[in-house]
């Protein structure tokens, strides 16, 4: 009875956690437009903002809840079970409903990539025997497919139309997604629906194209040779949607990203910050410090509120 | 001119009198009833194309002027422009709807793709012309 009280009010504080914060962070982010970092760094802060409720609720019902609760609750207390009990339902039911779209996510995606692998032949053009094209009418130009095992699929019709500049530097652009794997990105979002985060989440699209254009592109030429091949796929239509589990080559934001290659230069590209990962590492043994010295009365704390929660 | 039956969109909004109507001002750029009448490819009593020119202002179509007792009418956008507006507008409504299904999304996109074939062509010159001015930029640094 004890366990299972245990785990209703845990997933109870998970479920109320996740919601409070995605409500908070689908309300307060906004747009990184104004602030001078590349954009590789922009993607990756909205990735972060995008994933941290599910990651937040996650540690703290682990590092403090489920703690509070074996170290401070009284094994002989009985009944308050309704609340945790409907709230824990409402948890598994939010699980499920995640796993149920990551599924179809990666199951619509794998019947549409065979679908299009049908009669495919390893690209020449590319040096990377990841890279086939195939042959299909009405699929994506240039796409990268897949989360475990990614693939550039090139059509032939992209292949007749880009020059080999063009085509080499419209692949670098997609294996550029692959070395981010923006793929798996998406599919964690599927893992972590919350309404109204539709915003947050094409915003994050955005800069992981502009992301991986700059990571492409190494000098003028390169850049005029994207943008040619940009415009160029932009007038082929695909007939089908893409998959979630794909980065498309010809996305949202082309005037955007025409003009961004267009006015390409060195300069402009090293002024930009990149914050790096290690920048969060202070923050992090900070925190970890702080918790540590002061983890006695947050539990006490964490349990006063999961006590409430209980009543 | 394009025609208004071919207008995308505009069918569900406009019935065939109305859409006659504004083919005949887009024809004219500005008339009065009495002028629409006059023209002979209108066979009907002047109060119902009157109420026909009212009812298109009030849904925003034409704007008028008082002229003596009368008004004068003229289309407030070009068939080009008319077009324009009421594709975004369903657009707008296919996308509230918010229809599950790939198959009008891979629709939309063809629709979004033919009507940005203009932006395509204005992006394709600016490329063209960097194209150019990066091979005149390399011809003088070969020459110096």
């Amino acid at each position: 009875m004890f366990a299972l009280r245990g785990i209703a009010v845990s997933l109870s504080c998970f479920v109320l956690l996740y919601c409070l914060l995605s409500a908070l962070v689908a309300t307060a982010w906004r747009p990184l437009k104004p602030l001078h970092v590349a954009q590789q760094s922009v993607a990756a802060i909205l990735f972060a903002l995008r994933t941290l409720p599910l990651i937040a609720s996650v540690v703290i019902t682990f590092a403090l809840v489920v703690p509070s609760f074996r170290l401070l609750e009284p094994r002989s207390i009985k009944g308050g079970m309704a609340m945790p009990v409907a709230l824990g339902v409402c948890a598994l039911l939010l699980i499920a409903y995640s796993c149920f779209r990551v599924v179809t996510a990666q199951t619509r995606t794998t019947r549409l990539v065979t679908r299009w692998l049908e009669g495919a032949r390893p690209l020449k053009a590319s040096t990377d025997s990841t890279v086939t094209f195939h042959s299909r009418p009405g699929t994506p130009p240039i796409t990268l497919v897949g989360v475990r095992n990614p693939r550039v699929l090139v059509s032939e019709t992209t292949v007749a139309l880009l020059s080999d500049d063009e085509l080499h530097i419209a692949l670098k652009h997609e294996l550029e997604h692959m070395k981010s794997r923006d793929n798996l990105k998406k599919l964690i979002f599927c893992f972590c629906p919350f309404p109204g985060m539709a915003k947050l989440e094409s915003a994050w699209s955005q800069a992981a194209e502009l992301a991986a254009d700059d990571a492409a592109v190494s000098n003028q030429g390169d850049a005029v040779d994207l943008a040619a091949a940009l415009v160029k796929l932009s007038r082929l239509v695909p007939v089908e949607a893409a998959p979630v589990c794909s980065m498309g080559f010809v996305a949202d934001s082309l005037s955007q990203r025409v003009a961004r290659l267009l006015a390409w230069d060195e300069a402009s590209k090293s002024r930009r910050v990149r914050i790096r990962a290690w920048f969060v590492v202070p923050f992090a043994i900070a925190a970890s410090l702080l918790v540590s010295i002061a983890y006695s009365p947050v539990l006490a704390l964490t349990h006063e509120v999961t006590e409430w929660l209980v009543r | 001119m394009m025609k208004a039956s071919s207008i995308f969109g505009l069918r569900p909004r406009l019935g065939p009198f109305e859409q006659l109507v504004l083919e005949k001002l887009w024809a004219y750029g500005s008339a009065t009833v009495r002028e629409l009448l006059a023209d002979g490819a209108i066979h009907q009593a002047y109060t119902t194309v009157s109420t026909t020119l009212d009812r298109l202002y009030k849904k925003g179509l034409l704007e008028r002027v008082a002229e003596g007792k009368a008004f004068r009418y003229t289309p407030r956008h070009t068939p080009e422009e008319l077009q324009r507006v009421t594709t975004l507008d369903s657009i707008r409504q296919l996308l509230e709807s918010g229809v599950p299904s790939s198959l009008p999304l891979s629709h939309l996109v063809e629709a979004i793709s033919i009507h940005d074939a203009q932006l395509l062509d204005e992006l394709q010159l600016l490329v063209e012309r960097k194209c150019c001015e990066l091979r005149d930029q390399k011809k003088i640094r070969e020459k110096s």
